[in-house]
């Protein structure tokens, strides 16, 4: 293959990591404790959820690019799908989550980190019960998540279509893929260090070293996925 | 949410000869899979493989006692996927060269090492992890996810050939089995182990059964009824070892002497 061809498909993983990795920072992720309703979010780990929605987006994706191949309308599909995708897997769990929260445990939706809700401007501080730090999904969070489902749908598919276009076969290129996103979301995952609640969440201003260090670990991937392909 | 509990409780053996000996035996099992007949690749590669996954499961357990914050398996899933790389590039990258596939295993330590230090050092520099072990734990865990990875793969498809590879291993999804398979086997153990009580020795001997276990699953995927015996009783005898050993530490925790009344 020609240096173009080898050079779009590097730029596009390295893009594409910075991309998963920016989307971990948007979900809503409360681990441990939010598991017990003492904390904002989904109640469990970072890797899972953003593997759960991520995985699907890569489903998502994988199946509209075996029926429009990959011309740049196919692209842009492709990437479409793999964030409806993603977008509905994260959305159903939040809001499974929230039935879980509201009618299993008794609690009101309130984030911790900000006084009123940036979206509905609903009051949250006398919500959030003494001794926790939130609990529940609320409506600031659910948007977030979604918009992090959406971008790491678009990451995954971006680096599931720069593998088709080295000329891996489909199962290969799903298989590297997986394995790309689980770096990148451990990364990111490691610069949150356990909870966050999304956008509004002080943490979220630490994104920045999460994205340079999976655009470096992206970089590094794609030169052993071109040498592969070589 | 990952806190090792207690800290590190007493070490058995050291990590590193842990590692080393892991490293080897699944070396040696990788290429005995290519060289020896087909119905014996699963039985010996197997088997020697296993040793792999100990290891990594020894390392997480080492790392993940420091508190991750973000939960063991996270560590487990992010050897996997360097793992990957490394394992599915050291098959390929001599195809794409013309040198002799039968480098492939070594290639693979190679890549593994190498991702497993950079990203080692990523997490360290600009993310801020405050382990001091990370960089050299990373590239242990990268190190032996691609081993388990490569290893068990060979044995199912009994050749490190790239075209046999492809058609056997990847094309059919085995690869996907081996990610998923040998990353619990890794992640599992110290996972299910950690806590104030926690003793190198059952986390050793669950990890031995994790091994065994995927080992298991394999054999029943390539249909090998041998292995599948052998690994099955195997399994059992390490897994009902471990289960003596909880009772045997749970009855210790159980049993604590009454709490001296004040005033006494």
């Amino acid at each position: 293959m020609d240096a173009v061809s080898l050079a779009i498909p590097l730029i596009e993983m390295t893009i594409a990591g910075a991309i998963i990795n920016a989307s971990v920072h948007f979900i809503p992720v409360g681990g441990a404790p939010a598991a017990m309703a003492t904390s904002t979010g989904v109640g469990t780990g970072t890797t899972q959820l953003a593997a759960g929605a991520g995985f699907t987006g890569l489903m998502g994706a994988a199946v509209m690019a075996a029926t429009v191949g990959l011309s740049l309308t196919g692209i842009a599909l492709i990437l479409v799908s793999g964030a409806i995708s993603s977008m509905i897997m994260l959305g159903v769990t939040m809001l499974i989550g929230q039935l879980i929260y509201v009618f299993g445990v008794g609690v009101v939706p309130a984030a911790d980190k900000c006084e009123i809700d940036p979206i509905t401007k609903d009051p949250q501080k006398p919500y959030v019960t003494p001794g926790t730090t939130g609990h529940g999904v609320p409506t600031v969070c659910f948007i977030s998540g979604l918009i992090g489902a959406a971008l790491g749908g678009i990451g995954g598919a971006l680096a599931y279509i720069a593998m088709l276009k080295l000329g891996l076969s489909p199962a290969l290129a799903g298989m590297l893929a997986v394995g790309f996103f689980f770096i990148n979301a451990v990364l990111a995952s490691y610069n949150i260090g356990g909870t966050i609640e999304g956008f509004h969440d002080p943490k979220f201003k630490k994104m920045p070293n999460g994205v340079i260090a999976s655009t470096v670990a992206s970089l590094l991937f794609g030169i052993i996925a071109v040498a592969m392909a070589l | 949410m990952s806190h090792g509990g207690g800290g590190h409780a007493t070490e058995l053996y050291p990590e590193n000869q842990i590692f080393a000996v892991g490293v080897v035996l699944s070396l040696v099992g990788i290429y005995l899979a290519n060289f020896l007949p087909d119905n014996l690749s699963m039985l010996i590669g197997g088997l020697l493989v296993s040793a792999a996954c100990v290891a990594g499961a020894n390392t997480v357990r080492k790392v993940a006692a420091y508190g991750l914050g973000t939960g063991v398996p996270s560590i487990g899933m992010i050897s996997l996927g360097m793992g990957t790389l490394a394992a599915v590039a050291g098959v390929l990258i001599p195809k794409a060269l013309g040198i002799t596939y039968l480098v492939a295993p070594i290639l693979t330590l190679i890549i593994a090492l190498v991702v497993g230090y950079i990203v080692g050092r990523l997490t360290v520099n600009p993310v801020g992890m405050k382990i001091p072990i990370m960089v050299r734990s990373m590239t242990y865990l990268s190190v032996a996810g691609a081993m388990a990875l490569l290893g068990f793969t060979t044995a199912y498809v009994g050749s490190l050939e790239p075209q046999a590879f492809i058609n056997g291993a990847l094309n059919t999804g085995i690869m996907a089995l081996a990610f998923i398979t040998a990353g619990m086997a890794i992640l599992h153990p110290f996972n299910a182990c950690l806590g104030p009580n926690e003793s190198h020795r059952r986390t050793l001997t669950l990890a031995v059964a994790c091994g065994l276990i995927t080992w298991f699953v394999f054999s029943v995927v390539k249909l090998d009824i041998i292995s599948m015996v052998v690994s099955i009783i195997l399994w059992a005898i390490a897994y009902v070892k471990f289960v003596k050993m909880s009772f045997k530490d749970a009855c210790a925790v159980l049993h604590v002497p009454e709490i001296p009344k004040k005033g006494e």
